[in-house]
């Protein structure tokens, strides 16, 4: 059983084929990367543009690297939502025609199942399946959403962000402080040089579900921290190194930024992560969770990674591999195998969902 | 229309005044929510999204990343963030003149970065953070003011 997975939510065309729902015969993404960190962000006319041009030779290689034909499909799989519906639109549309002209069934997939599905392909891969009921963490640019995963496969939502995903509040702290876009690389790779305890950042309280999340007062916390120490200079020096010489390296990065602002870094991350694993703990508690899975662009973060495997958590905990924690096709074809064998086809009519909700 | 002013004291009374403003709102309406980082526009924008009843606080997020949020069946407001946008055409780019045309609020965060792409008729919020908690609200029709100005 081949699937061919398609997904173009927001910046990255991929697609890949995976066979019986775990063996990923190949997975293509054309990073986007390079249009968009001029702009800072993900640009929707843009990604469009360049979803349409990459759709095509994307699909074609992962067939090529699967060594496999449209023929010996046994079924599309495509993200529906949430995301862009300009960019979903680009997917979906590609998958029906698909669908339509292979007489083989659309399946439609939740991006976020898909960033779960990541993490369970793997595990299953690996020997050491995910053990249900399990606590799934997504976190991303654009998400920080925690469900109860049961063996079934169904879902229940825990807790989300009510303002910034937690990606996003490094992309903001990181270009407030002159450092280039996608923010939470360059805060990873700086934060070690400084001292995490050095600025006493208040963890968010939450009024209502004590579980959901809040990353907008760590920011504005963040910006008091920069009117109060003047850093408007160093910033400058920073942009200016930006626009000479692209993307810095380490060396570069701290030969512009004192040891105060790496403090700020150190101890920005540490709030998060913080934020991220004490939530993620309750909730597993209060479901029962056997297990957890973290997932989305964020679990590529080194020290989120080190502090889940310490042993602050009582459970084991899973992620992605990086290139399975960045949006990827895999995941979908890997989460529309578990649809398929439910038979849960789609139409051909159905539409792209910008806020199409997991649970 | 005057400008009207509010001061809020907390998080929740911005929200409490976002529902008032947002049950005054008429579909078509577009609405530029001005302020710096951490001033409270997606805090504002969680109460107008009460007041028009097309979904609860707890449900608004920052549309940051993925620039539209959409809330309401049918949509009855699109919530746009143009903060990680640099040029014009970029913003233009988004459609934003075909959502004004639909049966729907628009409120848009970073507007004010394109003053060219706007009509008249809008409604400005600017919010100023006082102090740690306490906010300045204030709701100008730039249209109404340059009539009475005339």
């Amino acid at each position: 059983m081949q699937i061919l997975g398609i997904e173009t939510s927001c910046d990255e065309t991929a697609a890949a084929v995976v066979a019986s729902g775990e063996a990923i015969l190949s997975s293509v993404v054309a990073s986007q990367l390079a249009t968009h960190g001029r702009y800072g962000g993900v640009v929707p006319e843009l990604a469009s543009r360049e979803h349409l041009r990459a759709i095509v030779p994307v699909v074609r290689a992962a067939l090529e690297e699967a060594g496999t034909r449209y023929a010996d499909l046994d079924a599309i799989a495509v993200t529906q939502g949430p995301g862009l519906v300009g960019s979903l639109l680009v997917g979906l549309t590609f998958a029906k025609s698909l669908s339509f002209a292979l007489a083989r069934p659309l399946v439609a997939v939740n991006h976020l199942e898909g960033h779960i599905h990541a993490v369970l392909v793997e595990a299953r891969r690996s020997g050491r399946p995910v053990d249900f009921p399990a606590l799934a963490l997504v976190v991303s640019g654009g998400h920080t959403h925690m469900y109860e995963v049961t063996a079934g496969l169904g879902y229940r939502l825990l807790g989300r962000t009510r303002d910034d995903a937690a990606g996003e509040a490094f992309d903001k702290v990181a270009k407030l402080l002159g450092f280039t876009y996608p923010g939470g690389p360059v805060i990873d790779r700086l934060a070690p040089y400084g001292n995490p305890r050095a600025v006493r950042f208040t963890l968010a309280r939450m009024k209502g579900n004590p579980l959901d999340f809040s990353f907008s007062g760590l920011k504005t916390a963040v910006l008091r921290w920069y009117e109060q120490h003047e850093l408007d200079e160093e910033v400058a020096r920073r942009r200016k190194l930006v626009a000479a010489v692209g993307r810095p390296t380490v060396a570069q990065w701290l030969e512009v930024t004192p040891q105060r602002t790496l403090d700020l870094i150190a101890s920005f991350q540490w709030t998060v992560v913080e934020e991220l694993l004490r939530r993620a703990a309750e909730a597993a508690e209060q479901c029962g969770a056997r297990s957890i899975i973290i997932t989305g662009g964020v679990a590529s973060n080194s020290s989120l990674r080190r502090e889940a495997a310490s042993a602050r958590l009582p459970l084991p905990v899973h992620f992605p591999t990086p290139h399975l924690a960045t949006d990827n096709a895999a995941m979908i074809a890997a989460a529309a195998f578990a649809k398929l064998s439910r038979g849960e086809t789609a139409a051909l009519s159905i539409a792209a969902k910008a806020n199409l909700s997991l649970a | 229309m005057p400008a009207d002013l509010i001061r809020t004291g907390s998080e929740e009374e911005t929200v409490a005044a976002g529902v008032e403003l947002g049950r005054r709102l008429r579909p078509g309406t577009l609405v530029l929510l001005i302020g710096e980082l951490g001033a409270g526009k997606t805090t504002l924008a969680k109460g107008i999204v009460k007041g028009l009843g097309a979904a609860e606080p707890e449900e608004v997020s920052s549309p940051t990343f993925t620039l539209i949020h959409e809330y309401g069946e049918p949509v009855r407001v699109y919530h746009v963030d143009l903060y990680r946008l640099e040029e014009a055409a970029e913003a233009a780019a988004l459609g934003l003149e075909e959502l004004l045309e639909r049966e729907a609020v628009v409120l848009v965060e970073w507007g004010e970065k394109f003053p060219q792409l706007w009509p008249a008729r809008r409604l400005e919020v600017r919010l100023r953070r006082l102090a740690d908690e306490t906010r300045l609200i204030e709701v100008r029709d730039p249209a109404a003011d340059a009539e009475i100005g005339d």
